[in-house]
């Protein structure tokens, strides 16, 4: 008899068509996304705000209701819903450059106001979809397409820490960083997911988790020597762990 | 101070206070704002009364953040609103655009005040081309209501939440400080208007279908250009349907004076100034500026002999009214860059002046 | 038949609140009525002032640079209005914040201790606005006594509806006072 090792969620898109480069973290993301909106029974009543990047094809994959946001504005989209719709779940998923740099006004305030919402953030380091050119997680010494000599503090400045900043906010409830580095992070990306909807749905508080990804593209590397740099190099500055969590206490 | 709004009742009460009040009236469900002078008194009146009523207000971090509010509630079906002024008003374009392209019933109150840049707290009439013409990217029009006294900023004001949803489409009422701060009898009648079934397009959740998508990226080219030919399409829909203008003394008249909003006002009394003194003046007023009534302005052309616009900026609407004329007669402008509308005789003594 | 008239003073001596009552009064009557204020910088610190226009037919201007009746509250008004009053017109002045001058011949003065008789008379300097309004219907003759009372009503919110007996003390203190006493 045969035993079933992997189910494709049922909120997956049937006709979904694979458009993220070999090696890229978006897939495995957004499976975990879809598992968890399965096992939490939310699909049905699930509305994502969109972003801007590589990110915003995620409504090509997840069979549920949408809304693309300007770039940067995802939290605001997704405030507005919330607040629209108060019984509605609402998550929005974005890449760094969307959450932590362009719109980051949006995404403190959303976790200051203690918004119902959750929140997913790709940290790549980079700015995938335009090429590659230098965001607010850059590495110190990142070469990218527009810190040609890799970022030095003088000329860049500091990249930030997302994770450790949300935990800061009073209406966070839970706040974490996750890598997808390895089958034992991925399991545990997943669990973070599902407490950072766990807590929406409780009605606690903002919930969110910072997902390292790689980018191979625009590293230039293979995907394994992508998954490497994930772990010798990000996960040294950024480091994996529940920032915040309310519901511990 | 606010009086409390009884319906067929008259109440005195200023222009932002009657639109706050309409936009309750008219079923808004929720309020995005932050605060900017000469405006702010209708995101203080909505923070309490909304709270009041259990529907949705939020303090904004920012105009972005706030207009981007607006797009997430009205993507659910919902009525949502923001208000806000000029400069402000600025950052939002970006958001209208969004909104026209995702066919969102979006409603701005734009209460204009002295530009560019920071400039000042006076009325001014210096937005038109930015609500008109768009600062957002793309090819897209806004409805634009443009009230002149406060009874129509209340009366507007529901007729921008009908238009917003019948058409769904960005759909701003232009007020400007004048309009905002005096008071004015106003009467609360029931909102008007049918309500608009929006059941096959809100996102609510997928249950029983397949999830929808709001989006304007359309990646192909040739999408773009189909999308674009139906935006179109609806646009001259609503010129056909919805154009919207008043008209005093036209019949007769040599001169047409057009003027809009709280300016027409004293270029009505101007008007009648010249009737006492023999010259055979009317007055032309747009209500909605876009659609803009280019039609009868034409028809009018035929036999007027003049036109003169009269605006508080440096002279923007004369370019619409010189496209809709399309040199059947002259177009002259008086103008006065900021502040209350030139008085009644000063008017006058300009129109002496120009013919 | 339009009137116009301004109410000018310090800001915090119920100016625009006033010039409320008394375009709520001209409602009341079932005239057309606006109100326009000075907003914004204008009114941090330095001197308020609002314009009521009242109109049997629709109002002409919101905005005007002449007014019929004018009340001035303090000196600095005082000095500013003095020459917005229309030939004919008044100007009642508050000679406990202004020094009592006549600068034209062809406008009608009316000068009243008004901040000294809400002081004396009401036990509170915060009823001058009020005060002054009482002066106006009685020299203007262009509103009752009993419409402002109605107006009080419209204007004070519910929970400071304790206020209007005094208000309406106020009102009549105005109202009896004694225009030939300088």
């Amino acid at each position: 008899m045969a035993t079933q090792v992997f189910k494709i969620a049922d909120t997956f898109r049937k006709d979904a068509k694979y458009t993220f480069c070999p090696g890229c973290d978006h897939g495995v993301a957004i499976r975990l996304v879809a598992e968890v909106l399965d096992e939490l029974g939310l699909r049905d009543n699930a509305i994502v705000a969109a972003a801007i990047g590589c990110s915003v094809t995620i409504y090509d994959f997840l069979n549920i209701d949408a809304l693309e946001s300007p770039h940067g504005r995802a939290m605001a989209e997704a405030t507005g819903i919330k607040r629209a719709r108060p019984d509605k779940f609402v998550f929005t998923y974005q890449g760094d450059g969307d959450f932590a740099s362009i719109g980051l006004a949006e995404s403190m305030h959303a976790a200051l106001r203690g918004e119902k919402l959750s929140a997913i953030c790709i940290n790549n380091t980079t700015y995938g979809m335009t090429g590659g050119q230098l965001g607010p997680t850059t590495l110190v010494g990142q070469v990218t397409t527009t810190s040609p000599t890799g970022r030095n503090l003088e000329y860049y400045g500091y990249p930030i820490k997302i994770a450790e900043h949300i935990a800061l906010c009073d209406g966070t409830a839970f706040s974490a960083r996750v890598s997808l580095d390895t089958v034992a992070n991925i399991r545990k990306a997943k669990q973070a997911i599902k407490k950072a909807f766990e807590v929406q749905m409780k009605g606690l508080g903002f919930g969110f988790v910072e997902i390292l990804s790689s980018c191979p593209t625009n590293w230039r590397m293979t995907p394994e020597q992508a998954h490497d740099r994930v772990r010798n190099e990000m996960m040294e500055v950024f480091k994996p762990g529940i920032y915040k969590d309310i519901t511990e206490n | 101070m606010v009086a409390e709004c009884v319906e067929n009742k008259k109440v005195l009460i200023k222009g932002n206070f009657a639109i706050a009040q309409a936009a309750i009236n008219a079923g808004c469900e929720c309020y995005f704002g932050y605060p900017i002078t000469p405006q702010s008194e209708i995101g203080e009146f909505m923070s309490g009364k909304m709270q009041e009523l259990g529907r949705a207000y939020v303090s904004a971090e920012s105009e972005l953040a706030a207009i981007n509010m607006v797009l997430g509630a009205c993507s659910t079906g919902v009525k949502a609103m923001s208000s806000s002024s000029s400069c402000a008003v600025a950052l939002m374009q970006e958001a209208l655009s969004y909104a026209t392209a995702d066919e969102l019933p979006v409603v701005l109150v734009s209460v204009m005040r002295g530009g560019p840049g920071l400039g000042n707290i006076y009325p001014s009439q210096g937005d038109y081309f930015q609500s008109t013409k768009g600062g957002g990217n793309g090819d897209y029009k806004l409805i634009v209501l443009a009230p002149s006294t406060v009874q129509e900023c209340a009366d507007l004001t529901y007729k921008a939440f009908y238009l917003a949803q019948k058409y769904k489409n960005p759909t701003v009422l232009l007020a400007d400080g004048l309009l905002g701060q005096m008071m004015e009898p106003v009467e609360f009648k029931p909102y008007p208007y049918p309500e608009i079934d929006n059941s096959s397009w809100a996102l609510t959740g997928a249950k029983g279908r397949d999830g929808r998508i709001i989006r304007s990226y359309a990646p192909l080219a040739d999408n773009q250009c189909e999308f674009l030919e139906k935006l179109y399409e609806k646009y001259r829909k609503i010129e056909e349907n919805e154009t919207e203008w008043e008209e005093i003394g036209t019949e007769d008249a040599d001169i047409v004076l057009v003027s809009f909003g709280s300016t027409s006002r004293n270029v009505k009394t101007a008007a009648k100034l010249c009737r006492q003194k023999g010259l055979k003046v009317g007055v032309f007023r747009p209500i909605t500026l876009f659609p803009f009534p280019n039609k009868r302005l034409n028809e009018l052309a035929d036999r007027v002999k003049k036109f003169i616009t009269v605006e508080v900026n440096m002279g923007q609407m004369v370019n619409d009214v010189k496209l809709a004329v399309n040199g059947k007669a002259p177009v002259e402008l008086i103008h006065k860059g900021v502040g209350a509308p030139p008085s009644p005789e000063d008017i006058m003594s300009q129109i002496e002046e120009l013919i | 038949m339009e009137k116009d008239f301004i109410i000018a003073g310090f800001g915090g001596q119920g100016v625009l609140l006033a010039g409320e009552v008394l375009a709520n009064g001209f409602m009341l009557d079932d005239k057309k009525v606006t109100w326009y204020p000075s907003y914004g910088a204008e009114m941090r610190g330095g001197t308020v002032n609002c314009t009521v226009v009242m109109s049997e037919d629709e109002v002409s201007a919101v905005q005007k640079s002449q007014a019929d009746y004018i009340i001035v509250l303090n000196q600095a008004s005082f000095d500013k209005y003095e020459f917005w009053v229309r030939k004919g017109g008044a100007i009642i002045v508050n000679s406990s914040l202004a020094a009592i001058s006549r600068k034209r011949e062809d406008i009608n003065y009316v000068f009243a201790p008004i901040t000294q008789m809400a002081h004396d008379k009401l036990g509170n300097i915060k009823m001058s606005n009020i005060l002054a309004l009482g002066i106006l219907a009685k020299i203007s003759g262009v509103i009752n006594l009993s419409t402002l009372e109605n107006a009080l009503n419209n204007v004070i919110p519910a929970h400071r509806k304790n206020l209007i007996p005094k208000n309406v003390e106020a009102l009549k203190l105005g109202y009896e006072y004694d225009l030939l006493k300088v």
